[in-house]
């Protein structure tokens, strides 16, 4: 029965640690064959060092006191290649009670042992904070990084449900997430979309992400999670809008060149994003000054196409909308020329050559509308914008 | 008589209107009924319509700014839009929505000068 056995090596001891019995799983584990063992001290499997500090009298007597041990430990084959054993060793006691012996059950446990030293050794490593979660949401097991970016011990969250390190404004909607994932479990990042937040010990957040995946072992399914602190990153992110931001402002300045007299030198090209901008900062401008007269100058946009034509129409016409008149100026002979070929309509927006021919525009047009310079003005009525 | 609706200040020979809040087609009628009533029996020469305190300004107030405008100058006044914010003046261009019709001026100030001219214009007595 014993020999049925052969993952797991079984010996039968005397009290003083000779072998008296030797199964196939021992022959197997060790290399050595029954008639080689049996009679031997079980001592031949310890290494030079165990052997010499006496290790197998004190298991065994441990054994005797104390009843049955379970333990591991190194030992050598026959061929010399250690193994790591996880070894239950069991006295025989007589019916008065004197130990006549031992069970001694032991199986090489190298290989998930490693495994598992790998695992735990690939868990510490990893750049990320790790914890990782049973069925319950109770936390089974956390890394260094997640006591470092949590501020818990290890200690305090092992055994903790899941939620601990949520911000409680989020734990409801995150059991019910949680079960969802459970149901459905494989590799995803969590929240896909959300701006998700975890939370320290002393209750202050910060931005995280975070990515999910399903870990199967004996002890049924884990979730590990791996989050990342990304505060950092979300304030480049926020620092770059911040200047994409300002860079469109200085790129699309407002001037108040006169009294009611704005001036939107456009430098480069004119894209979607750039036009609407340079729309909202001279009709805001416009709102403030109670400007009458807007020049756009295009002396700085290097070349006119139906697009750019269109925003700058659409500017003319926001403007126009809130009475303020427009007058283009800078356009160059050969600007001039493509335009026209292009078939750009600039409609009754008026234009001239120069930003000094412009704002004596400006200044007959507002001089007008104040209708002190009625004579003058006339022709400029003409091709008002109304 | 019917109830007015929106509140209408004569200064001079001009009415300020003021537009407020949401309109439906119910109250533009009243509106609409209020505002002519007001022109013959005031007999006024322009109208001022401030439309800077309405919560949306859409194609439908467009329609609607540019009949009062239309009815106003059937009774021989002029009319001219003030007061359009910023982002309801790009909404509008953005929709496409097409305003060119109608006056506008910046505020009540500039607006009256708008009419001013738009009265000279009228009267054609100026014309070269």
């Amino acid at each position: 029965m014993l020999n049925a056995v052969t993952d797991q090596a079984i010996v039968k001891l005397g009290p003083h640690g000779e072998v008296v019995r030797w199964s196939r799983g021992a022959e197997a584990t060790t290399g050595y064959g029954e008639s080689e063992a049996v009679g031997r001290s079980v001592s031949v499997l310890h290494t030079e060092e165990d052997r010499t500090a006496a290790l197998m009298e004190q298991e065994l007597e441990s054994a005797r006191r104390n009843g049955r041990r379970e333990f591991q430990g190194w030992r050598v084959r026959k061929g010399g290649e250690r193994f790591l054993a996880h070894i239950t060793l069991t006295p025989v006691r007589a019916e008065d009670g004197a130990v006549t012996g031992f069970v001694k059950v032991f199986g090489d446990v190298t290989e998930s042992a490693r495994a598992e030293s790998l695992f735990h050794g690939l868990l510490e490593s990893a750049p990320d904070a790790m914890v990782i979660v049973g069925q319950d949401a109770r936390i089974v097991l956390v890394n260094r990084q997640a006591e470092a970016l949590f501020g818990f011990e290890r200690a305090e969250l092992v055994g903790r449900e899941i939620e601990v390190l949520v911000p409680p404004r989020f734990r409801d909607r995150h059991v019910g997430h949680r079960s969802g994932f459970l149901a459905d479990p494989r590799l995803r990042p969590m929240g896909a979309g959300l701006e998700l937040s975890g939370m320290r010990r002393d209750g202050t957040e910060f931005p995280v992400e975070i990515s999910l995946s399903p870990l199967e072992t004996v002890d049924g399914t884990l979730v590990a999670a791996a989050i990342r602190d990304v505060t950092e990153r979300r304030e480049t992110e926020q620092r770059l809008l911040r200047q994409r931001d300002e860079i469109l402002e200085l790129s699309t300045p407002v001037i108040q060149v006169w009294d009611k007299v704005l001036a939107l030198p456009i430098i480069g090209t004119l894209d979607t994003l750039r036009a609407t901008r340079l729309t909202e900062g001279l009709l805001e401008k416009i709102a403030r000054t109670q400007a009458e007269v807007a020049i756009l100058d295009i002396s700085g946009v290097p070349t006119i196409d139906t697009q750019v034509a269109q925003h700058l129409l659409k500017t003319v016409q926001a403007a126009a909308l809130m009475g303020t008149v427009s007058i283009m100026s800078g356009v160059r002979p050969e600007t001039a020329q493509s335009m026209v070929h292009l078939g750009i309509d600039m409609g009754r927006l008026r234009s001239r050559n120069t930003l000094q021919e412009a704002l004596q525009l400006a200044l007959a047009v507002l001089a007008e509308r104040a209708g002190t310079a009625a004579t003058a003005a006339r022709p400029l009525m003409s091709g008002d914008s109304r | 008589m019917t109830d007015d609706v929106v509140a209408v200040m004569k200064i001079g020979d001009t009415l300020l209107v003021a537009l407020q809040g949401d309109l439906d087609d119910t109250t533009v009628i009243q509106i609409e009924e209020q505002l002519t009533r007001e022109v013959a029996r005031t007999g006024a020469s322009g109208m001022l319509i401030d439309v800077s305190r309405l919560s949306v300004v859409d194609s439908f107030i467009a329609r609607v700014l540019a009949r009062i405008v239309a009815m106003v100058r059937l009774l021989g006044a002029q009319a001219a839009v003030v007061g359009i914010q910023p982002a309801v003046a790009i909404t509008l261009v953005e929709l496409g929505v097409q305003m060119g019709h109608l006056d506008t001026a910046l505020n009540a100030e500039q607006g009256l000068a708008l009419l001013e001219r738009l009265r000279r214009n009228d009267t054609g007595t100026d014309r070269p």
